[in-house]
C-alpha cells in the first residue's frame, strides 16, 4: 500500500469536494430556478466531462494551463502559481471534471422542491438568504450527500486528467489510482490488488451513501 | 380595509378591481384560468410580473401601501404582512407543526403563544408532529395558524378546502365562520365551488379571463348577473335571449314586453310581460333569465296570471328528494326550462312525461341583461 499516495488521493479528494459544493450548490440552485433560455447551452457543457475521454480533458488543460501558454506563463510571473505537475493545477482540474457528479444530483434535488414551498418562505417573512438555509438547503441535502459523495469517489479513482496534468510526482500528484498503475507496470500486484480493493470499497460506500440518503428524501414526506 | 386594482397584459392577463373591510369575507370565484389565483399572488406579492399595472393597499399609512405601478412602489412579499393559506397547503415538510408556525412569527414569540394558538386552532397536541404525520384537516388548520402567526393585515385563502373529505370540509366551513368572529381582518377566498362561495363570502367577485365582471353580495350576483357571461358562470341554467320593448299601450303600468325568440330565425316567440327598469333601448337585444324559485307550476291554466305558458313535460329526473323537469313551451318548441320539483310535488301534480302543465312567470322573476359585446 503507498501511503504517500493514498494522502495525496484523499487530500484531493476532500478539497476538491470542498471547493465544489459551494459553487456547486449555487450552479445547481440557479440552474434548477431560473428559467434562461441559454440554459441548455451551459448543461451541456457541465455534461461534457461525463462523455470526453478525460485525456482529452488532460490535453487541453495542459496546453491552455503549461508555461508554454499565455494564462499559465501570467500565473508563474505575477503569483509565482505553477498549474501543471502541482498538486494546485491537480486540484483545479479535478474540480472542473467533477462539476457534473456535483451538480447533477444537486441540481436535481433543488429542482424537486415546489416552488410552493419557497414562495411560503417568503410570506411567512423570511429573507431568501434564511429561506434557501431553513428550507431549501435541508429539503436538498440528499442532493447534497450524493453530490459530495459521487464526487469524492470519482477523484479518489481518476486517472487519465490526472496524469495528463500532474504526471506522477511522489507526495505532489501521485494518487492510488497512478500508484496502481505504477506498480502494475514493475509486476508488483499484490500492492496493485491491496490498493484497488481499497478504491472498489471507497466507490461502494459513497454509492452506499447515495442510495441511503435518497431513501430518507425528507421531500417524501408529504 | 384591502384595495386591489390590478391590471396585466400577457399570458396572465388581469383587470380586476374590488375592495374587502375589516371582518369580510370576500371570494373570487370563477372557473379554471380565470386568474383568481393570480389575483391572489398579486396581493402576496409573489406575481413576478414586470407589466403588472395597479394599486394593492392595506390601509392609510405608506407602509399600507404594498404596490403602486404609478408612483414605483413594489413591497416584496416578505415587506408584505400577508398570512396566505396555499392550495395545497405548502407545509414544510422537513419542520414539526410548530416550526412551520413558529417561522412566521416575526418577532419570535414564546411556547405558551404558540400553546394557545394551537388550542385555538384545535390543534393541542400536534405539535410536535411533522405534516406526513398529519390528517388534510390537521394540516389545514396548521397552514391556517401559520398564517395567523404573522399577524397579517390580509389574509389570503387559495382554494383552502379542496384537499379535503366531505366531513372534514364542513368542519373547516364551521371553524372559518368561528375564525371570522375573533380575526377581524379582510379575508379573501379564492374558490371555484359557486355553493361554498355562496356559503362562506359576504360577497362574491366574479372573475373571466383575469376580468372582474361582478362583485355582489352572493344572492344578488346570482339573482341578478350582471350580463350573459355572469349568468354563465354561476350556473344559471335557464337563460334566454329575447328582444326588450319598454312600456307600451297595451301594458300594464311598469311593465314592458319582452319578446323571447329561439336562437334561429322563424322558429317561433312568446311574448312576456316584465320589469321595465328604463335601463335599455327600445328593441335592444338581451339575455335574460328566470329565478326557478319564482316560477309556478300548475294543471289548470289562470286565466288572471301574466306570462302563463302551456308548457310540455319532456323529461323527468329524479334526483332523490327532487327531480330536474324540463318543459318545453307548446308556443317555442327550440326552448326548454329546466326546473327542480320536489318529488313530492310532482306527485301531487299527477304530471308524467308527455303531459301538459301550465308555467307562470311572474315578471319579477324575469331578469334582463344587455348582451355584452366583446
Amino acid at each position: 500500500m503507498d501511503w504517500q499516495a493514498a494522502r495525496v488521493s484523499l487530500l484531493l479528494a476532500v478539497c476538491t469536494a470542498a471547493l465544489l459544493l459551494p459553487l456547486g450548490v449555487w450552479l445547481a440552485r440557479w440552474l434548477a430556478t431560473t428559467p434562461w433560455r441559454g440554459r441548455p447551452v451551459l448543461e451541456a457543457l457541465l455534461m461534457l466531462p461525463l462523455l470526453l475521454p478525460p485525456t482529452v480533458i488532460g490535453f487541453y488543460l495542459l496546453v491552455m494551463l503549461g508555461q508554454g501558454s499565455a494564462l499559465g506563463a501570467w500565473l508563474v510571473r505575477s503569483i509565482n502559481l505553477r498549474l501543471v505537475f502541482s498538486f494546485e493545477g491537480l486540484l483545479l482540474a479535478s474540480v472542473l471534471i467533477n462539476l457534473p457528479f456535483m451538480v447533477q444530483p444537486l441540481q436535481r434535488a433543488f429542482a424537486a422542491i415546489p416552488g410552493s414551498l419557497r414562495e411560503a418562505a417568503w410570506v411567512c417573512g423570511l429573507s431568501a438568504w434564511r429561506a434557501f438555509w431553513k428550507i431549501e438547503l435541508p429539503l436538498a441535502w440528499p442532493g447534497l450527500v450524493a453530490g459530495v459523495a459521487l464526487t469524492m469517489a470519482h477523484t479518489l479513482g481518476e486517472f487519465g486528467v490526472v496524469l495528463m496534468v500532474g504526471g506522477s510526482i511522489a507526495g505532489e500528484t501521485k494518487t492510488l489510482s497512478i500508484a496502481i498503475y505504477d506498480r502494475v507496470q514493475v509486476f508488483d500486484m499484490a500492492a496493485a490488488h491491496v490498493m484497488a480493493v481499497v478504491l472498489v470499497l471507497c466507490s461502494l460506500a459513497a454509492l452506499a451513501f447515495v442510495f441511503a440518503a435518497d431513501k430518507a428524501r425528507p421531500l417524501q414526506e408529504r | 380595509m384591502l384595495q386591489v386594482l390590478l391590471k396585466n397584459e400577457g399570458p396572465i392577463r388581469l383587470d380586476a378591481e374590488f375592495n374587502c373591510v375589516r371582518g369580510e369575507l370576500l371570494a373570487l370565484v370563477g372557473p379554471s384560468g380565470s386568474g383568481k389565483t393570480s389575483v391572489l399572488r398579486a396581493v402576496a406579492g409573489l406575481l413576478k410580473s414586470p407589466g403588472l399595472q395597479g394599486r394593492v393597499s392595506v390601509g392609510n399609512r405608506a407602509e399600507d401601501l404594498w404596490f403602486d405601478s404609478v408612483r414605483g412602489i413594489r413591497r416584496a412579499a416578505q415587506q408584505r404582512r400577508v398570512g396566505l393559506v396555499f392550495q395545497h397547503y405548502a407545509l414544510f415538510p422537513h419542520l414539526t407543526a410548530i416550526e412551520n408556525v413558529a417561522l412566521a412569527a416575526h418577532p419570535p414569540r414564546d411556547a405558551a403563544y404558540f400553546d394557545t394558538l394551537f388550542e385555538r386552532m384545535g390543534l393541542a397536541g400536534l405539535q410536535h408532529r411533522r405534516p406526513s404525520q398529519l390528517s388534510g384537516g390537521q394540516q389545514q388548520r396548521v397552514a391556517l395558524a401559520r398564517a395567523l402567526a404573522r399577524e397579517p393585515q390580509v389574509l389570503l385563502l387559495d382554494e383552502p378546502f379542496s384537499a379535503v373529505d366531505a366531513p372534514t370540509r364542513q368542519t373547516l366551513y364551521h371553524e372559518l365562520a368561528a375564525l371570522r368572529q375573533s380575526v377581524a381582518i379582510p379575508m379573501v377566498l379564492v374558490t371555484h365551488d359557486l355553493n361554498e362561495a355562496r356559503r362562506l363570502a359576504d360577497r362574491v367577485v366574479i372573475l373571466d379571463a383575469g376580468e372582474s365582471l361582478q362583485v355582489g353580495p352572493p344572492a344578488r350576483v346570482f339573482a341578478s348577473p350582471r350580463n350573459a357571461r355572469v349568468a354563465e358562470l354561476v350556473g344559471i341554467q335557464n337563460h334566454f335571449q329575447g328582444r326588450f320593448f319598454s312600456n307600451g299601450p297595451g301594458d300594464a303600468p311598469g311593465c314592458g314586453r319582452l319578446v323571447w325568440h329561439g336562437d334561429e330565425a322563424g322558429t317561433g316567440h312568446i311574448s312576456l310581460s316584465v320589469v321595465d327598469k328604463k335601463r335599455l333601448d327600445q328593441g335592444a337585444e338581451v339575455s335574460w333569465v328566470v329565478a326557478g324559485e319564482l316560477l309556478d307550476i300548475s294543471v289548470q291554466a289562470d286565466a288572471q296570471a301574466l306570462n302563463t305558458l302551456a308548457c310540455s313535460l319532456r323529461e323527468v329526473l329524479p334526483l332523490g328528494e327532487i327531480s330536474l323537469c324540463t318543459l318545453v313551451p307548446a308556443q317555442l318548441p327550440s326552448q326548454c326550462i329546466t326546473l327542480n320539483l320536489s318529488s313530492a310535488a310532482l306527485r301531487q301534480l299527477g304530471a308524467v312525461p308527455g303531459g301538459v302543465l301550465y308555467l307562470h312567470i311572474p315578471p319579477e322573476a324575469v331578469h334582463i341583461m344587455p348582451v355584452r359585446q366583446t
